[in-house]
């Protein structure tokens, strides 16, 4: 099924934290607790998903030079309309996320995944990239999450595995992001190769 | 698709056109639900930072040094007030926080309603101002951060929010005395 394959591929052969190092910004901003990595990673993913398939099923019509402004303009209204319904509906999370919502509109993920692959392929194929991609990236940013707060303040997902008073605030602050990303993008691939 | 001036001025103007139409519809379909959310949010904090009132609070809205300021009774008597207040100064943008007061001008607790603070730095300020040894409630004085002179332990790392914390919290202080004068 090629389908799943296009998943697969998205969340390990082309991870796009880990082996494409792309959307760095949003992944070293939002990782300080695993519950945020995830939910900034699934909101991520509802957007890719959505500008993915118009992308692929408006390939017709969008004339080759103004594509850039066109899979922009798209992007930009999926991630309003996003923030919308959050607001509305999950007050507690957008809370939580705050200015990084926004901030999907530049995410070069989606910009990235529009151009290589949802210009190229069917709307399905498209949606399952999105599916692939977005779970990848979701998944990169819950792991970096989980060890940043684990060795931040001990804590994971909001429970307590040791007191907070042993833990490293240097991983809760910005350069715990590099490190624990960059640690991570090293085993991931150690992990690949060694197969 | 081969590019030509036409179909690049028609596409994109289609496409604009399409776009403000569904943002439009989403706005309209959410814009009660926003509201609802917010006005919901302001009294479960109100229920939860003040003793027990049996008001329509909301209503009694009057306006104290530029903040909204809600007086709580409970059988027509005075029990608390809760203040909105805010501060510019946080690390990203506006802190707003809703504050409860009792009748003697002791703190009762606080709600943070909206702010842009680093998660797990300065977007604690949620739960650290409340835990002892650092919490702020039931103080009835003017506070500041240990680095300023005063006594409270400012969040680890966090020192920005912690003073414009401090600060919003200050400012609702000076409603609550104008208010009481």
């Amino acid at each position: 099924m090629k389908s799943l394959k296009v998943i697969i591929d998205g969340l390990f052969r082309r991870n796009p934290t880990f082996v494409l190092i792309l959307g760095l910004c949003p992944t070293l901003g939002t990782t300080s607790s695993a519950i945020t990595g995830m939910s900034m990673g699934l909101a991520t993913m509802m957007v890719l998903i959505c500008s993915n398939f118009t992308v692929s099923a408006l390939k017709g019509i969008i004339p080759d030079k103004v594509r850039i402004p066109a899979f922009i303009l798209l992007i930009a209204s999926f991630v309003t309309i996003v923030q919308m319904v959050m607001q509305a509906w999950l007050p507690a999370l957008n809370a939580s996320l705050g200015i990084f919502i926004p901030l999907i509109v530049v995410n070069c993920i989606l910009l990235g995944r529009a151009e290589a692959f949802a210009s190229k392929n069917n709307p399905w194929l498209s949606v399952c990239d999105g599916i692939g991609i977005g779970l990848g990236f979701t998944l990169a940013l819950t792991l970096i999450g989980c060890v940043r707060e684990i060795l931040g303040t001990g804590a994971v997902f909001g429970q307590q595995l040791y007191s907070s008073d042993y833990g490293a605030l240097l991983f809760v602050l910005a350069p715990g992001a590099f490190i624990v990303l960059g640690l991570l993008i090293a085993l991931f691939n150690r992990l690949k190769e060694g197969r | 698709m081969k590019s030509s001036l036409r179909n690049m001025i028609l596409s994109l103007t289609g496409l604009t056109v399409a776009i403000g139409a569904a943002l439009a519809a989403v706005n309209e379909a959410t814009a009660d639900a926003i509201k609802e959310t917010a006005r919901r949010t302001r009294l479960e904090a109100m229920e939860a930072i003040l003793p027990p009132f049996d008001n329509d609070i909301i209503a009694t809205e009057v306006q104290s040094d530029g903040l909204p300021l809600y007086q709580a009774t409970r059988g027509s008597e005075p029990v608390g007030i809760a203040i909105e207040t805010y501060s510019d100064n946080g690390f990203s943008g506006r802190i707003a926080i809703i504050t409860g007061f009792d009748n003697d001008g002791k703190l009762t607790g606080y709600r943070v309603l909206e702010h842009q603070e680093t998660p797990g730095l300065g977007a604690r300020m949620g739960e650290w101002f409340a835990t002892a040894p650092h919490s702020v409630i039931g103080s009835s004085a003017t506070l500041s951060v240990k680095n300023d002179g005063g006594d409270i332990d400012a969040i680890t790392g966090a020192t920005i929010t912690s003073r414009a914390f401090l600060d919003a919290v200050n400012h609702a202080r000076q409603a609550f005395q104008s208010y009481k004068k």
